[in-house]
């Protein structure tokens, strides 16, 4: 439970920061706190691949920023983001989680549980809060975040897809890296076109 | 070293980062970019039926559609690049050729639905360099943005909904995997840009450059639709689609809002790129109506429609860029480029599906099966037809305005030349449909024994 307050807490952040540089920083927070919740049920391989990519991703955004004051202020759409993924993030879960014959009551406080629901809600909270923040982005700074956000959800809603699981990691992996180049390439864009 | 059916895709994406070293070298990375593409789709071509391979754990499999599609779309992205290189030179475009052609040869030979829609996601991102130029004079970084965006979202959402499903057990109740096929129908739809998800697909159609806009409306739009009914297919979610009816009355009902909308943006279109754009969103309309249809002829005629309406649309929108460039900020006019407004009239024909060019019989197989389904359907797709028609009949009209003082070709008539060959591949195929038809055919058997299995 605590780590799943960690993914909230660094998510809030990334989505409050109006510098770039400091979203960069949170975003690898994210990462980081979304791939301890999901550690059961990861390999060391993957393990690597993923900080590899969230370190990229997150090196990627933090020098397309050139200095510390480029950014983009979320203003009310903080607020609007964190209201939609509050409200998404039950729905999701309510509609598509595992749903098995036992009761679910033993959620331990600094550990994943036995199941998957940490993770699942983890990633329904991922993924709300990402579509919320790309849906109300005004520039590619927001856009990238977004994106980046729900691309972690996504890597830990596949930790339980059967297949080659360290392939599809990879793959996602590089999902990740290319939307962080492609945001970059953006964002460096925006600023020249608005100075 | 023995040459098996991944080879071509590692030759492409191998080649891609080599053409990138060398891109400001334009003759050097324009003939690499070919040759690769030629080599590519040679190997294709020639490999033996149901070839597999592996790759690192991920299986390949060259399927009849993989080989037809693949060795189409490999080719109309040589057209492009001929046309980039000899026309209108932009060195940063040979590498992100390269990397499409590769993304469409992986997407085609996948066999895992994930690893498929995480390759397709990577080249739907890939042109977003190509469509911004010259920003401090238009709005083209604000339309990659927007691009972006849509891209990302929809991707994502499929992602996440395709794990899901992955994950879940199938004792889990029915309605989880209906929503989970809605939601990734959604999600193709926000890359697709059918109608209502088209506003990043308009703006691009106004600030992004011609050749690009072929990339992405040419070559990665098709393998999109690909995309979706092989994922479709190989998830195992097709028999939750049959539980409820109104999930097809869906999917119908978006296609036909597609294929009107975008015939009816298309009549009021105010150039020649936007009328292309808004074409092809009509035409993806009607080949997810014919998808929709969970019908043999309807899954034909929807990937026939969009392999066919992708080459079209190529081949109109380097005549468009052409007419845009020699009319020197005035209205583009025939005489001033005569084949390349030949090849955009033409061009046009593909887009319609009339016969005799290869999108006839796709389309025809469509409409029959719509109207089988409801007369309403039919009737809306006839209509979207009907002002697809009258919208690049006015067009045509426009473009042939003051006449021609001559029927001597423009100099270097590069886009004349790449949509007079295009035409003729379609023209080609409408001869002898069933060398287009029968691989394709093949491909709906399959996804029909995964829609009801035994």
């Amino acid at each position: 439970m605590v780590l799943l307050a960690a993914v909230a807490l660094t998510t809030l952040l990334a989505n409050g920061a109006t510098r770039l540089r400091f979203t960069a920083l949170a975003f690898f927070a994210v990462s980081i706190s979304a791939n301890v919740i999901a550690a059961g049920a990861t390999t060391a391989a993957q393990v690597a691949v993923l900080a590899v990519a969230g370190l990229a991703a997150a090196g990627i955004l933090f020098i397309s920023a050139r200095d510390g004051n480029y950014g983009e202020d979320p203003g009310w759409r903080l607020w609007v983001a964190t209201l939609i993924a509050a409200i998404a993030t039950p729905a999701a879960f309510a509609s598509f989680r595992t749903i098995t014959g036992e009761a679910v009551t033993d959620l331990p406080l600094f550990a994943a549980d036995s199941g998957s629901v940490v993770v699942q809600v983890a990633s329904f909270w991922l993924l709300s809060s990402g579509t919320a923040i790309l849906v109300t982005a005004r520039s590619a700074v927001r856009t990238s975040l977004g994106a980046l956000l729900m691309l972690t959800g996504v890597q830990l809603l596949m930790r339980y897809a059967p297949g080659p699981q360290l392939e599809l990691t990879i793959a996602v992996a590089w999902v990740e890296l290319v939307v962080a180049l492609t945001g970059a390439f953006l964002i460096v864009n925006e600023r020249a076109v608005r100075e | 070293m023995t040459i098996t059916i991944a080879s071509p895709l590692v030759l492409l994406a191998l080649m891609a980062p080599v053409v990138f070293l060398v891109r400001k070298v334009v003759v050097l990375a324009a003939v690499l970019t070919l040759l690769t593409l030629a080599a590519a789709a040679a190997m294709i071509a020639i490999a033996p039926d149901a070839a597999t391979a592996q790759l690192l754990s991920l299986e390949l499999r060259l399927s009849p559609l993989g080989r037809l599609a693949a060795v189409a779309l490999l080719a109309t992205t040589g057209v492009i690049v001929a046309d980039v290189w000899l026309d209108e030179p932009a060195y940063n475009f040979f590498p992100t050729a390269l990397g499409v052609g590769a993304v469409v040869v992986a997407v085609l030979l996948l066999t895992t639905p994930l690893a498929t829609y995480a390759v397709l996601l990577i080249g739907l991102l890939l042109p977003v360099g190509s469509f911004t130029f010259q920003i401090h004079r238009n709005r083209s970084v604000e339309a990659a943005i927007r691009h972006f965006a849509f891209v990302s979202l929809g991707g994502t959402i499929g992602l996440a909904a395709l794990a899901l499903a992955a994950s879940l057990p199938r004792d889990q109740p029915q309605s989880t995997f209906v929503l989970l096929v809605v939601v990734l129908y959604v999600a193709f739809a926000l890359k697709l840009a059918v109608i209502p998800f088209h506003t990043h697909a308009a703006l691009l159609a106004a600030e992004a450059p011609a050749t690009a806009l072929a990339l992405y409306f040419g070559v990665l739009t098709p393998v999109t639709v690909i995309a979706f009914v092989q994922i479709l297919t190989q998830a195992g979610l097709l028999p939750s689609l049959l539980q409820l009816a109104k999930v097809q009355d869906l999917l119908l009902g978006i296609g036909g809002l597609s294929a009107v909308g975008g015939a009816l943006l298309a009549t009021g279109a105010t150039d020649l790129r936007r009328l292309v754009v808004c074409s092809v969103i009509s035409d993806l309309g009607i080949a997810l109506v014919g998808i929709g249809t969970f019908s043999g002829p309807g899954i034909v005629g929807g990937i026939a429609i969009a392999l066919a309406t992708g080459a079209s649309a190529t081949q109109q929108l380097l005549a468009a860029g052409t007419l845009e460039r020699r009319a020197d900020g005035g209205p583009p006019r025939a005489a001033r480029a005569p084949l390349a407004a030949a090849a955009f009239v033409a061009g046009g024909i593909g887009l319609i599906g009339a016969p005799p060019v290869v999108a006839f019989p796709g389309r025809f197989y469509v409409e029959l099966m719509a109207y089988s389904f409801a007369t309403w359907l039919g009737a809306a797709l006839v209509l979207a037809t009907l002002l697809l028609l009258i919208a690049q009949l006015r067009v045509a009209l426009g473009l042939f305005a003051e006449g021609l003082p001559s029927w001597r070709p423009e100099r270097r008539p590069v886009a004349g030349i790449a949509g007079a060959v295009i035409f003729a591949g379609l023209l080609a195929g409408g001869i002898a449909p069933d060398a287009f038809l029968r691989p394709i055919a093949a491909f709906a058997e399959e996804f029909l024994r995964a829609l009801r299995p035994l």
